[in-house]
């Protein structure tokens, strides 16, 4: 029921007592009154933007946040009112609907924006009004398109080679033929094969000059018939060579075979084989020319080599509407004006009009405006409704096309903008991996800093100052505590990307050189690998004081040897090494033994056996080795 | 194809005269009304200044010319009434809200009606209530008008009602009705013979005092 109507609840209620003389039997206890509600301004304070309005005018829709006791949530008992932290603007419409019943949706504003406002408002867009739901309407399924374009890149980019079967790849590399360098050789091949194909069927009709032993002129593909026999043969073994490869690796065989793009290819290759299949047999010669007619279809598997021809199939396909009312209505002229110039024409002599269906021609020729001039109308009376076809033609044709031209347009900038976006998604993704990286950098700063007051008490007055100075109060600090938790957690620590670099560099060196045995770790590779899918690359890179090693072995062992070495050889002064400053600093705070555990991103570290090591940071190493730190 | 557009041409026309009409519709509703002062209406009401301003909101929100019409009246009615059909009964609670038979109840007329149902002596209301049943006003109650108004209450039922409604149903009503009211059996209803037996009837006196709590 509508709010508004609400209002005139009392008044339904009281023309009830005309029913009362009446009703012949007793009337219901009414409910009780309600306890005198508050009358009264209600003050909304949205983001400082300050909104009343009456308390009955936002319980004319309960079940509402504004309208039920959710609002009670909201309420600021200091300054009395009711503090909601959103978008005033967005917030004026809805406060509208309270008072005049009606969304409207403000054509300026995003879409997803105003969508989150009504969700938090507890209001279904549903019952925005018909003046904008139709703008909603459009630019919700823009969005959504949008949205739906993004998700499907990633999809298709997120999985990595390693995680399909043979077929899966085979079958991207059909679809997405950038994904490698082999699809992209094939998909080139294949194209090349196209062409040379099409054009050899183009070039075996021209003619070449007489033939060996006659006078008269042959065509090229009778004069080189082995030639060009040869030239259809490769071809056609490359065609059926794909077609195969592409049923073996498709998904759902089934719908790969309805598909229009297998029938194109059949129908491209069929001729040949039938054509092997039924040589000099003279009955069906005459089929096996037009057969060959069909060969010309192997031009359509251009389809998949370009995007603008696949937009046109598509743009087609949609506008099927429009071109179905074009040809009906071309048809319903033609048979007019066919009929019409006939009967005109009838009584002249030596007329081309011989029959309504001959007058066919000349209607469509003279309608599209291609005026061949092989009919021609001679008496007035045809001339006058010639004349009239010619234009009424201009006009029915022109009347569906520019829909058709809208509708190729709209699709084509849509595949455009999706390509857009894509190429400026990864700039995009790279900017703010980089702010994030800036964050995490933050991060290991702090630590150096902090490292330093604890270092050189003296030295780093100034340091330390100015990291007072410079230090961000509130979120940096409670987040920089949190990152040290987890640190003292795994007993890991962060590094940055330089010093991973080197460890891991080290690390290769130093296994190359000495050998790994005895027990490996099983649950390695497969967690290794889960993580190198991953996008994210973490580093740990953390001292050892004591020899501990967990169940990732020697080339954490070894890493540790040889970080431990390093740091040593190291300048003191080179304040980028973090190494160097932590094996100073691990006499000083740290009771508990690091272990190190340079995670790599090798697939199978081969492991030794653990000499001594504590079972408490085993156990963070299995995890720690998981957990990767993005220094960038 | 030149048929076509000789049809075309002719169309501009027509259209002109829908579009003058549908102009001078938009006129007569921006005609505004302003009811008298509050004070005025304080003293001829029987609500207190901050009811009457409530009942203005709520009325003003609906209508914002100040008026109701009878379809908008039928409208607003039948919201609350939606399975079945309360314009009948509507088009009567509007002839008895309109008193000064303008076409069109304003807020005064709104209100007074109100009073009288709301805060009215028994007298009043029963004097309504046959105001109400006598379609013709001539000041009695037919068996035709009192048909007409118990077919009005039980199209408001709609059909799915339980037990089914029958065609005689409100025939057996109103003869059931007369019984009791027309004491003279002259086949009408005074005014008198009306409050005279409702005075009488205990439901129809407790009834009365139903909806006192409403506003």
């Amino acid at each position: 029921m509508a709010a508004g109507v609400a209002a005139w609840l009392p008044f339904a209620r009281a023309a009830a007592i005309g029913w009362m003389p009446v009703a012949g039997a007793p009337m219901p206890v009414p409910p009780p009154g309600k306890h005198r509600r508050q009358e009264g301004l209600i003050m909304l304070n949205v983001s400082g933007t300050k909104f009343q309005t009456w308390r009955d005018t936002l319980e004319r829709y309960p079940d509402t946040l504004l309208g039920s006791t959710e609002r009670d949530f909201f309420f600021h008992e200091e300054t009395n009112e009711y503090f909601f932290d959103r978008d005033p603007d967005i917030f004026r419409h809805i406060l509208n609907f309270y008072r005049t019943g009606k969304l409207h949706y403000p054509r300026q504003e995003c879409i997803s924006a105003y969508d989150e406002e009504l969700a938090f408002f507890g209001i279904i867009p549903e019952i925005i009004g018909d003046c904008c739901y139709e703008e909603y309407k459009d630019r919700r399924r823009e969005n959504q398109e949008r949205i739906q374009d993004d998700e499907d890149m990633d999809q298709t980019n997120d999985l990595v080679a390693a995680d399909l079967s043979f077929r899966e790849t085979m079958w991207r590399a059909f679809e997405n033929p950038h994904t490698s360098t082999m699809a992209l050789v094939f998909y080139y091949v294949t194209g090349f094969f196209i062409a040379v194909s099409v054009l050899a069927n183009v070039v075996e009709t021209v003619p070449c000059g007489p033939g060996p032993n006659r006078v008269k002129e042959v065509s090229c593909g009778d004069r080189y018939a082995l030639a060009f026999f040869c030239l259809d043969t490769a071809c056609v073994m490359i065609f059926t060579v794909e077609y195969l490869l592409r049923l073996l690796a498709a998904p759902s065989r089934y719908k790969f075979v309805k598909s229009v793009m297998s029938i194109i290819d059949v129908v491209a290759i069929m001729p040949y084989y039938i054509g092997l299949v039924m040589t000099d047999n003279e009955d069906v010669s005459g089929a096996f020319v037009t057969l060959r007619v069909f060969r010309v279809f192997r031009i359509f598997k251009f389809s998949r080599h370009s995007a603008g021809l696949r937009i046109l199939g598509y743009t087609l396909k949609s506008c099927a509407s429009e071109l179905g009312f074009l040809l009906f209505s071309l048809t319903m002229a033609i048979i007019i004006f066919a009929t019409v110039m006939f009967y005109a024409e009838k009584g002249s002599s030596a007329s081309k009009f011989t029959s309504i269906p001959a007058a066919f021609w000349y209607t469509i020729v003279t309608m599209t405006t291609l005026g061949y001039g092989d009919m021609v109308p001679k008496t007035i009376m045809g001339k006058i409704f010639g004349s009239v076809c010619s234009l009424s033609g201009v006009l029915v044709i022109a009347l569906p096309v520019p829909v058709i031209v809208s509708n190729f347009s709209r699709i084509y900038h849509q595949s455009q903008r999706a390509e857009k976006r894509r190429a400026q998604k990864k700039t995009r993704l790279a900017r703010i991996h980089a702010v994030k990286s800036g964050g995490a950098n933050a991060y290991l700063q702090y630590k150096q800093s902090r490292l330093l007051i604890d270092l050189d008490e003296e030295a780093s007055k100034e340091a330390g100052q100015a990291l007072v100075c410079k230090a961000n109060p509130g979120f940096e600090v409670h987040h920089h505590h949190l990152l040290h938790c987890l640190e003292k957690t795994t007993n890991h620590e962060f590094v940055d990307e330089k010093t991973y670099e080197a460890s891991y560099r080290d690390v290769t060196l130093v296994n190359q050189v000495s050998h790994s045995s005895s027990t490996s770790s099983t649950s390695s590779p497969h967690g290794l690998s889960s993580c190198c899918s991953r996008r994210k690359r973490k580093t740990f890179n953390v001292p050892n004081s004591n020899m501990s090693v967990g169940l990732q072995g020697s080339i954490q062992e070894l890493s540790t040897i040889q970080i431990r070495d390093r740091p040593f050889t190291n300048s003191r002064s080179s304040r980028s090494s973090l190494n160097a400053k932590f094996e100073e600093t691990v006499p000083l705070n740290c009771d508990q033994s690091y272990i190190t555990a340079a995670v790599i991103s090798m697939p199978t570290p081969p492991g030794t056996t653990p000499e001594g090591d504590d079972s408490t940071s085993s156990t963070n190493y299995s995890q720690a080795n998981i957990v990767r730190v993005s220094a960038l | 194809m030149g048929a076509l557009m000789v049809i075309f041409s002719l169309q501009p026309k027509q259209r002109s005269k829908t579009r003058d009409s549908v102009e001078d519709e938009l006129e007569l509703s921006a005609v505004r009304h302003r009811p008298e002062g509050l004070e005025q209406l304080e003293a001829q009401t029987r609500f207190s200044r901050k009811e009457l301003q409530i009942l203005y909101r709520g009325f003003k929100n609906e209508c914002p010319s100040g008026v109701v019409n009878e379809e908008t009246f039928k409208d607003i009615y039948s919201q609350f009434f939606p399975q079945g059909d309360a314009s009948t009964y509507a088009h009567f609670l509007f002839n008895a809200f309109d008193t000064d038979h303008n076409g069109s109840v304003s807020f005064e007329d709104f209100v007074m009606g109100l009073s009288i149902l709301l805060r009215g002596t028994i007298q009043e209301k029963l004097n309504w209530a046959f105001n109400l049943y006598d379609i013709n006003k001539d000041g009695y109650i037919t068996k035709e008008e009192m048909l007409d108004i118990m077919k009005a209450i039980y199209d408001m039922m709609g059909k799915c009602t339980y037990p089914v409604l029958k065609e005689e149903t409100p025939r057996q009503h109103v003869e059931v009705f007369f019984q009791k009211m027309d004491k003279n059996k002259d086949g009408v209803v005074t005014i008198d013979e009306f409050i005279d037996c409702c005075q009488n009837d205990e439901n129809i006196m407790r009834s009365m005092h139903l909806f006192e709590n409403v506003l």
